[in-house]
C-alpha cells in the first residue's frame, strides 16, 4: 500500500458527511416559517384532542336558552352560539373531526396513490397504459359528482360494519358510530384525493425503474415485492411526503366544503365546514359565529401550508416555490 | 401539427366515451332511485314510472338506448326529477350562467394572478414577493364559503348598486364572480411565480440584460413566454370547471347555474340529468386540455413533438 498518500488524506480537514434526510432536516429547522407552522399545528392539535378532556370545556352539545349568542365572558370564552352552546367548545371538537377527517382521508389517499403508482410505473407497458387511462377517466369525471356516489355508495356497507364492531368488541354503539359514521367521508375522499399522487409516484418509478441499483438488485435474484418497496419506494419517499403535506389543507377543504352543502359531518358530530355554515347563516345577527370557526379553519390550512412548502423547499433545494 | 390534432381529438372521443359508460353504470348502482321522494311510492306506481322511462329494462339494453338517443336523435333524455322538463333544456338555461359568472371569475384571476405572479418573481425573497405570496396562500386556504358571505356583508350590504342574492341585473355577477375568481387568482400568481423565477435565472435571460433590455422589456417579452407556462396548463382545466359552475358559489349568491344541478342531480338520483352533466363537463375538460396542450407547443417549440 502506498503510505504518504494516506498521511496526506489524513490532513485534510476532513469534513463529516451527512445524510440526505439530516441535510434537509436542518434546513427544515432553519426556515422559520415552517417551524412557526409545526408548533401552530402541534398546539391546534393538542388544544383540540387535550383542552375538551379537562371540565372547564364544557359540553360542546349543552345548550343554555337563556344565554343565547352571548359574547365573550368568564363562563365562556368565545360566547355562545344561537343555541347558547359554548363556543370554543364547539370549535375545539369541531376541530377534532375535521383534524381527524384531514388525517384519515390523506392516509387513505397516500396508501392507494403510492401502491397504485408503484405497480402502474414498476410493471409498465399495457398494464400502465390501462391503469393510467383510469386515472384520467376519474380525473374527468366532476369531483363533487364522485364523491357523492362514492360516500352514498359506501354508506350502507360502513354501517354494517358498525353493527359487526359492535357485536364483536362488545363496545358501547355511541363509542363507535361517530369515528365508524366519518368513514364513507373520509373514505370518498381519501379514495379520490390519490390520482394526483398516483401519476406523481408513477412517473418516479418509471425513472428509478431504470437505475442501476435496481437492475443489480434484480440481478441478485430479488423478488419484485423486495424490488419494489425495499428499493424504489425509499427513493420516492421525499416526493411523497412533499405531496402529502401539500395535500392535506385540499382535503380538509373538501371535508369542509361538504359539510358545508349538508353532504359530509352530519349532526350531532360537527366539524370546522359545518360550524361555519351555521355561522354563514345568522351572520348578520352574529358575526362572530362565523368569524370564530372561519379562524380556526384559516389558520389551520395556513400553518399546513407553510409547513408543506418548506418541506418541499428542505427536501428538493433545487425546485423553485410554485 | 395537424397529426397530433387529429390524435388527441381521438383520445378525447375514447376518454368521453368511457366517461359516459363509467357514468351510467356508476350512477345505476347507487342505493335509492329518481322516485323515492318525500313519500314512498305504491309498488304499480314506481313500475309505471319505471316503464315509462324505460328504467324497467336492463342497464345494457338501457345504455344501448341511451347512446342511440344521443348520437341518432340529439337527445339526452328527460329529467326524471321534474317531470315534463328536458335535460338538454335545464343545461340551456342553467350553462350560459355558469358560463357568463366562470368569465368574468377568470378574467380576474388572470388580470389579478399573473401581475401578481410576475412582481413577486421580479422581486424575488423580498417585501412585494412576500406580501403577494401571502396573500396567495391566504387565498388558497380561505374557502371560497367563508369569502362568499364575508364579500356579502362587507361589499354587497355597503357599496350601492351590488347585489348580494339573485341574478336579475347585470352587476349581480361581480360579488360571485370575485368569490370565484379569488381563489383561482391565487393559484395563478403562485404557479406564474414559479414559471418566471425559474425563466428568469436562465441564460437568455442574462443575455437580454447584458444587451441593455429594460426590466419591463424582458419581464413582458423575454420572460412571460416562458415563465408562463405552468400557468397555462392550470388555467385550462381550471377554466372548464369553472364555467361549468361551483355549487358553494352559486348557493350562497343563490345564481341559477349548473354546480347547483350536479349536486342535486346526484343527491336525487336524476340518471339522465347527471349523465348529460358530466358528458357536458368531459367535453369541455378534454377540449381545455387539447387547448392548452396546442397552446403549450406555440409558447414553448420544444413541447413540439
Amino acid at each position: 500500500m502506498d503510505e504518504p498518500t494516506i498521511t496526506c488524506m489524513s490532513k485534510v480537514n476532513y469534513i463529516a458527511g451527512k445524510s440526505l434526510w439530516q441535510d434537509a432536516l436542518q434546513r427544515l429547522l432553519r426556515n422559520r416559517a415552517a417551524m412557526f407552522a409545526l408548533v401552530f399545528l402541534l398546539f391546534m392539535a393538542a388544544a383540540c384532542f387535550l383542552l375538551p378532556l379537562f371540565s372547564f370545556i364544557p359540553n360542546p352539545n349543552l345548550t343554555d336558552l337563556d344565554h343565547i349568542a352571548v359574547g365573550s365572558s368568564a363562563d365562556h370564552l368565545l360566547g355562545t352560539d344561537h343555541l347558547g352552546r359554548d363556543m370554543l367548545a364547539r370549535v375545539l371538537y369541531g376541530g377534532r373531526i375535521s383534524l381527524l377527517v384531514g388525517v384519515a382521508a390523506t392516509s387513505v389517499a397516500f396508501v392507494l396513490g403510492l401502491v397504485y403508482g408503484l405497480i402502474s410505473g414498476y410493471v409498465g407497458g399495457r398494464t400502465d397504459a390501462v391503469m393510467m387511462r383510469f386515472v384520467d377517466v376519474l380525473f374527468a369525471l366532476p369531483f363533487i359528482v364522485l364523491v357523492i356516489v362514492f360516500s352514498l355508495s359506501i354508506e350502507e356497507p360502513c354501517r354494517e360494519l358498525t353493527e359487526r364492531v359492535v357485536d364483536a368488541t362488545g363496545w358501547s354503539r355511541e363509542a363507535v358510530a361517530p369515528i365508524l359514521g366519518l368513514m364513507p367521508l373520509f373514505l370518498a375522499i381519501g379514495a379520490l384525493g390519490w390520482l394526483t399522487l398516483a401519476r406523481i409516484v408513477r412517473t418516479q418509478t418509471l425513472v428509478i425503474r431504470e437505475q442501476e441499483y435496481v437492475q443489480a438488485a434484480r440481478s441478485l435474484g430479488l423478488g419484485h415485492f423486495s424490488i419494489l418497496f425495499r428499493h424504489i419506494a425509499p427513493n420516492l419517499l421525499g416526493t411523497v411526503i412533499i405531496y402529502t403535506t401539500l395535500a392535506v389543507p385540499g382535503i380538509m377543504l373538501t371535508e369542509s366544503t361538504l359539510s358545508f352543502i349538508g353532504l359530509g359531518v352530519k349532526a350531532p358530530n360537527s366539524s370546522w365546514g359545518t360550524l361555519i355554515k351555521e355561522g354563514a347563516d345568522r351572520m348578520e345577527v352574529a358575526p362572530e359565529l362565523l368569524i370564530y370557526p372561519s379562524l380556526f379553519f384559516c389558520l389551520t390550512l395556513l400553518a399546513l401550508n407553510f409547513l408543506g412548502d418548506g418541506l418541499r423547499d428542505a427536501l428538493d433545494p433545487k425546485d423553485v416555490r410554485d | 401539427m395537424m397529426r397530433f390534432l387529429a390524435k388527441r381529438v381521438m383520445q378525447g372521443v375514447v376518454v368521453l366515451f368511457v366517461l359516459e359508460t363509467v357514468t351510467f353504470f356508476l350512477v345505476r348502482v347507487l342505493p335509492g332511485n329518481p322516485f323515492m321522494g318525500d313519500r314512498k311510492l305504491p309498488d304499480e306506481v314506481l313500475a309505471q314510472l319505471n316503464s315509462l322511462y324505460g328504467l324497467d329494462a336492463s342497464s345494457f339494453v338501457q345504455y344501448a338506448r341511451y347512446w342511440k338517443a344521443i348520437l341518432v336523435e340529439g337527445d339526452f333524455g328527460p329529467s326524471l326529477v321534474r317531470e315534463g322538463v328536458q335535460v338538454s333544456e335545464i343545461i340551456g338555461s342553467a350553462f350560459p350562467v355558469s358560463l357568463a359568472l366562470g368569465s368574468v371569475a377568470m378574467l380576474l384571476a388572470v388580470v389579478l394572478g399573473i401581475p401578481a405572479g410576475m412582481l413577486a418573481a421580479h422581486y424575488r425573497n423580498r417585501w412585494p414577493d412576500a406580501l403577494f405570496m401571502l396573500l396567495a396562500v391566504a387565498g388558497i386556504c380561505i374557502p371560497s364559503f367563508v369569502i362568499a358571505p364575508v364579500l356579502g356583508i362587507t361589499l354587497g350590504a355597503h357599496v350601492p348598486g351590488l347585489s348580494v342574492a339573485g341574478w336579475d341585473n347585470p352587476l349581480c355577477i361581480v360579488l360571485p364572480a370575485l368569490a370565484l375568481g379569488a381563489v383561482n387568482a391565487a393559484y395563478v400568481a403562485r404557479l406564474t411565480r414559479g414559471g418566471m423565477v425559474e425563466t428568469l435565472s436562465s441564460d437568455f435571460i442574462r443575455t437580454a440584460r447584458a444587451k441593455g433590455a429594460g426590466t419591463g422589456r424582458i419581464l413582458w417579452l423575454h420572460a412571460l413566454r416562458s415563465g408562463l407556462l405552468p400557468a397555462v396548463s392550470y388555467l385550462g382545466p381550471a377554466f372548464a370547471a369553472l364555467i361549468t359552475g361551483s355549487f358553494v358559489v352559486e348557493t350562497c349568491f343563490q345564481v341559477p347555474g349548473m354546480g347547483l344541478h350536479f349536486v342535486n342531480a346526484t343527491t336525487d338520483r336524476d340518471y339522465f340529468l347527471i349523465q348529460g352533466l358530466v358528458l357536458c363537463y368531459g367535453v369541455l375538460i378534454v377540449a381545455a386540455n387539447l387547448i392548452v396542450d396546442v397552446v403549450l407547443a406555440w409558447m414553448n417549440p420544444r413541447l413540439r413533438a
